[in-house]
């Protein structure tokens, strides 16, 4: 009977999902979406984070309206970036960097572009379209669970998604840790919620408030995005390679997704497992993608030439990756990736709380949100493949227009959100940080997650806490919270045990200098 | 890249040694009843600055041992006057928006660009410097109904923002 409701469930959606104004917010997105992500300077995260305060006014009459359109942002950004991969050999957007390996080499050296971007779109699309099935039949159970969790439970939650972000795929894990604490500290500016008491304001007034995480958010993304934009411009050559997506490359490629459907399938499920990973989302999902697709290929040798697989494969991953983020930030209120962290914090915007309640108390906007996710891949799918030309030509609009009003877009969005210059001095510190720590290879991502989580990750401690008499040992009182606990431990030790084992090796003389200090950091 | 892996971790270090010291006072578990749970306001601050500050010590030294060549943090000269041509124009228009407001602001950080970088003739920066601020003014004041920092002309009663 359960499965009935959630087609029930779904209809329901649908029939918000397709009122007028909700596909003109979707239609908004997408092109947005799109030429933020065929723009090299600008990315999905940013252009939501930009977003946000717009959203504002949009969510007083519906917050569905405005998830829509941050999500439409998200889907259109996915699908954009491959564009500029394919034609420019330049990625738009992270995820898409791995397009480079086989989607310029087939475009360029086979001369087949328009192949090689219907084959990303059709896997993107396929793969997305897997994504959201499961979405459909997996959030509504997680959320069921997470409704008996207590704050003991919630707490084990955030840790082990902080735990993931140090332990899994961090290029550095003592900098993702100190990203982490840096985040917590951001948002434990201001008032203390339980005692009342100032906490890090040094006197200044306009901190009691404490500091947004939408204008760090928009600095880090928005502004620290562009300016590093800025210092690449000019710098390698530009490959530009024209193309359409044409009838006969829509029927090839239809013929090569049927050869490579089940890899698609595969490579999907495994995406959206790894993007309902606290921290990950589509990059990491389409470097895993591509890394499997190569593993278990009979060509491997074809890899880096203008393999299809090399194609399909990591899109279908990345784009189910993006679906999957989704899933844990409606589910249980942890953002899957950077992107789904800023929408997550557009729902705390708007007055919503991400969580299992989501399900029970805004029935109606989560399964809105659900069929959107259906409608919103395959209008993004469609518009991609007649509009390849125009999307090419959003590359020619001139950077001395483009960049500074992308800067004055961020100002408007943080200043607008509290009527503040504050916020608009927040947004500028936070972009310079974002650049300069992107320069230092210092990871953004687990920095966002912890200022969005840092006020839910102290109040959970401090309530569990104050409910055992300030015993600690209420952390693992229940069978799932000392699970979670463990867990974290084991993830937050699988970078020690990497550096030990690198250690290790160099004493054997097989491994440099450089490589121990990357492992260990 | 080494003596600015050292240099920012050393910032982060003294920031979070600052942020221990503003919260020294909570630091620890209370044991006399009179904070809810044990934890005063002051302990999540500290322990989270803890973490950042051993982490950046530890950053800090590996890059200070490590040998990297030939990883310099910006590729050239020119790269780093790229990043500033954009950084410098955009602090001071920040600064000038308390003065000059949001709109005129506008026009003179969008004339610069179009000038400055694109070189335009100086009928279209005029061209550009009209149309973004009453594009803008058209969307975000009236259409969105977002008011954004005026002038002291708006004070005056001279422009309308």
């Amino acid at each position: 009977m359960e499965i009935f409701n959630v087609f029930g469930d779904l209809a329901g959606g649908f029939g918000t999902a397709l009122q007028p104004f909700n596909i003109l917010m979707l239609l908004i997105g997408i092109t947005l979406g799109l030429i933020v992500g065929v723009l090299p300077g600008l990315g999905g995260t940013s252009a939501v984070a930009i977003l946000l305060p717009i959203t504002v006014i949009i969510a007083r009459t519906s917050p569905t309206s405005a998830v829509i359109l941050l999500a439409g942002v998200y889907w259109g950004a996915l699908f954009g970036g491959v564009v500029t991969s394919i034609l420019f050999n330049i990625p738009g957007e992270p995820w898409s960097v791995v397009l480079l390996f086989d989607g310029f080499p087939l475009a360029k050296k086979k001369g087949k572009p328009g192949v090689a971007l219907a084959s990303s779109f059709f896997a993107s699309f396929v793969g997305a379209f897997f994504a959201t099935v499961l979405f459909t039949f997996f959030a509504r159970a997680l959320a069921d669970f997470a409704l008996s969790f207590g704050p003991p439970e919630l707490f084990a939650v955030f840790v082990m998604s902080f735990a993931t972000l140090i332990g899994l795929g961090a290029e550095s894990p003592a900098k993702a840790v100190m990203m982490i604490g840096f985040g917590l500290l951001l948002a434990a500016i201001g008032f203390d919620t339980i005692t009342g008491q100032p906490r890090l304001t040094f006197g200044q007034i306009g901190l009691l408030s404490g500091i947004g995480f939408v204008p760090v958010t928009i600095g880090l993304f928005g502004i620290g995005e562009i300016i590093a934009s800025a210092e690449e411009q000019g710098i390698g050559y530009m490959e530009k390679l024209s193309a359409r997506v044409g009838f006969a490359d829509i029927l090839e490629t239809i013929r090569e997704l049927r050869k490579r459907i089940w890899l698609v399938i595969i490579t999907a499920i495994i995406g959206f497992w790894f993007g309902t990973l606290p921290g990950h989302g589509a990059t990491a999902g389409s470097f895993l993608g591509y890394g499997l697709a190569r593993q278990y290929s009979k060509n491997k040798e074809n890899f880096g030439k203008g393999e299809i697989s090399g194609i399909m494969a990591p899109q279908a991953a990345a784009d189910a990756a993006a679906v999957g983020s989704l899933v844990p930030m409606i589910a249980l209120g942890v953002p899957g990736s950077p992107t789904s962290a800023v929408i997550m914090a557009g729902l705390f915007i708007w007055g919503l709380t991400p969580g299992p309640l989501l399900f029970v108390e805004h029935h109606d906007f989560v399964w809105g949100l659900i069929a959107s996710i259906y409608v919103g891949h395959l209008l993004t799918f469609l518009i991609c493949l007649a509009a390849v030309p125009l999307l090419a030509s959003i590359m020619r609009i001139p950077y001395a227009i483009l960049t500074p009003f992308i800067i004055l877009i961020s100002i408007i969005g943080s200043y607008s959100l509290n009527n503040s210059m504050l916020d608009v001095f927040v947004t500028i510190v936070f972009g310079l940080i974002g650049y300069w720590l992107r320069k230092t290879k210092y990871p953004l991502a687990p920095l966002v997650v912890a200022v969005v989580l840092g006020d839910s990750t102290e109040r959970t401690f401090r309530q569990s806490l104050i409910a055992s008499g300030g015993s600690p040992t209420i952390f693992f009182g229940t069978p799932l919270s000392a699970a979670l606990l463990t867990l974290a431990i084991v993830l937050l030790l699988v970078p020690v045990v990497r550096a030990v084992r690198g250690r290790g090796r160099r004493g054997a003389g097989d491994v440099d200098n450089e490589t121990v200090a990357t492992a260990i950091d | 890249m080494r003596p600015y892996q050292v240099a920012t971790a050393a910032a982060f270090a003294v920031l979070a040694a600052v942020a221990m010291f503003d919260s020294r006072a909570g630091a620890l578990v209370d044991r006399t009843g009179t904070q809810p749970g044990g934890i005063g306001a002051g302990f999540y601050p500290f322990w989270s600055a803890s973490l950042v500050f051993l982490c950046a010590c530890f950053v800090g030294f590996r890059a200070w041992v490590t040998p990297t060549p030939g990883t310099a943090a910006f590729q050239d000269r020119e790269a780093v006057f790229a990043a500033l041509k954009l950084i410098v124009p955009m602090i001071i228009a920040t600064t000038a928006i308390l003065w000059l407001g949001f709109y005129l602001v506008t026009a003179l950080y969008m004339g610069l660009f179009a000038r400055s970088i694109g070189h335009y003739r100086w009928l279209w920066v005029a061209a550009i410097m009209l149309a973004m601020p009453l594009g803008i003014y058209a969307t975000f004041e009236l259409g969105f109904r977002v008011g954004l920092p005026k002038s002291f002309l708006y004070d005056a009663g001279v422009l309308p923002f």
